[in-house]
């Protein structure tokens, strides 16, 4: 049967990432600019994308917390997002072979959460210090780490497609990965124009 | 004296950032610490029993084998109420399990709530039948019924031929012998008591009404 409630439950970290997606893309600048005039640090790029990013870091870092906490309970021996449907979060968060990463044995969600707090202390020196020395040092490794982090969403969706089940929690934190890669991607891009970064 | 002071505009930046991203980490930590007690998986005693999966023959057909149903989260230690479970990790082909597949009928039957002289709680008895990657061990399931059948077993016998349950539990060998508690934690496994049966182990750890 399908579990309404704690599927529906990842709508609250789903939505936040796919408007932080949303920001960080293309389409960020008319998607925001009625909201401008009440945050101003949407009317310039380099604010818009780091807004987005700090949306979507945040999500993922919460979605990644939950995973992490769900595998727990479900040791516990609870059960969470159980179904006989194709969307059991509970057959793949609970299983002791796939949820932690094939090298060290850290919870996949340990990871995220760890990854996700890195992406949120690059936002946040960012946005106080845009001009920081090691910017650009910054932006690539948010580059890189969430390049990274598309081999593991990779390795993970594998492990989906093996067991025939779909955990959305784990999709909501590949999705907040894609988007922060989009993100990191598009800052650096505009890093590299020094006019267009320092506009205010 | 010249003191070279070296000043840094940009290490509040970082500072505050790290301490902001900091406490964030600690308090999801914090959250999953208070909330949620973890018991590692694995097949060491104290640990959750991993899963069994694949279908099991009753003495009727082949049906799919839900081991969760056979536990309660719930039970406390000494609760006399809850059902306990042993499991054999075996090969129809392996002559220590011949050997010991009689023994084993007898406990199912012992330690049963059908038999009045048993004051404990029941004791479900399965077996997970494999096909051991040695010559002469090729194993199929009219086998595993026909083994069950000779031996007079009327407990489960789970299909493992393709070794998935045998690995998941890093079984070395068979005939292998755990008993679980009712909330499914490992209570004792043959490979770290190799001197005990399993009926002593059952006698040593189950509860029962007059102990």
């Amino acid at each position: 049967m399908f579990d309404l409630s704690s599927n529906v439950l990842v709508a609250v970290y789903l939505i936040p990432t796919l408007v932080g997606f949303l920001i960080v893309s293309p389409l960020g600048n008319s998607v925001t600019s009625s909201l401008a005039d009440r945050f101003p640090s949407l009317k310039t790029a380099r604010g818009r994308l780091l807004s987005g990013l700090q949306l979507i870091s945040l999500a993922g870092f919460a979605v990644s917390t939950q995973t992490l906490w769900i595998s727990s309970k479900i040791s516990e021996g609870g059960s969470f997002c159980s179904s006989t449907s194709t969307f059991s979060c509970d057959d793949l968060l609970g299983n002791s072979k796939l949820n932690v990463d094939p090298v060290f044995g850290l919870s996949w969600g340990l990871i995220g959460m760890a990854t996700f707090a890195l992406l949120l202390f690059i936002v946040f020196v960012l946005k106080q210090e845009p001009n920081h020395p090691l910017s650009e040092r910054f932006i690539n490794i948010g580059v890189l780490t969430t390049g990274i982090g598309l081999l593991v969403i990779g390795l993970l969706v594998s492990y989906e497609i093996q067991e025939e089940k779909i955990c959305l929690y784990c999709t909501t934190a590949h999705i907040a990965n894609i988007a922060a890669f989009v993100g990191f991607f598009r800052l650096r891009r505009l890093h590299e124009k020094r006019d267009e970064w320092n506009k205010s | 004296m010249n003191i070279n002071i070296v000043e840094d505009e940009n290490a509040g930046t970082v500072g505050s950032a790290l301490i902001k991203v900091m406490s964030l980490f600690f308090i999801g930590i914090m959250i999953i610490a208070f909330t949620a007690n973890p018991i590692s998986v694995g097949t060491n005693e104290g640990q959750r029993a991993p899963d069994i999966e694949g279908k099991f023959y009753n003495g009727s057909g082949w049906t799919e084998f839900d081991f969760s149903s056979y536990f309660n989260t719930s039970w406390q230690e000494g609760d006399v109420s809850g059902q306990w479970v042993a499991i054999e990790f075996m090969d129809t082909d392996c002559p220590y399990c011949q050997q010991s597949a009689d023994e084993y009928g007898q406990y199912a039957n012992a330690f049963s709530v059908n038999n009045a002289d048993w004051n404990g709680p029941h004791v479900n008895f399965l077996a997970s039948a494999t096909e051991l990657s040695i010559q002469g061990h090729d194993s199929d399931r009219a086998e595993i019924e026909q083994f069950r059948s000779e031996y007079n077993h009327n407990f489960p016998y789970i299909d493992d031929i393709d070794q998935d349950n045998m690995e998941e539990w890093g079984i070395p060998g068979t005939p292998n012998y755990f008993l679980i508690q009712p909330d499914g934690i490992i209570a004792w496994s043959s490979s770290e008591h190799a001197d005990e049966k399993i009926s002593d182990a059952i006698l040593r750890l189950v509860p029962r009404e007059s102990v």
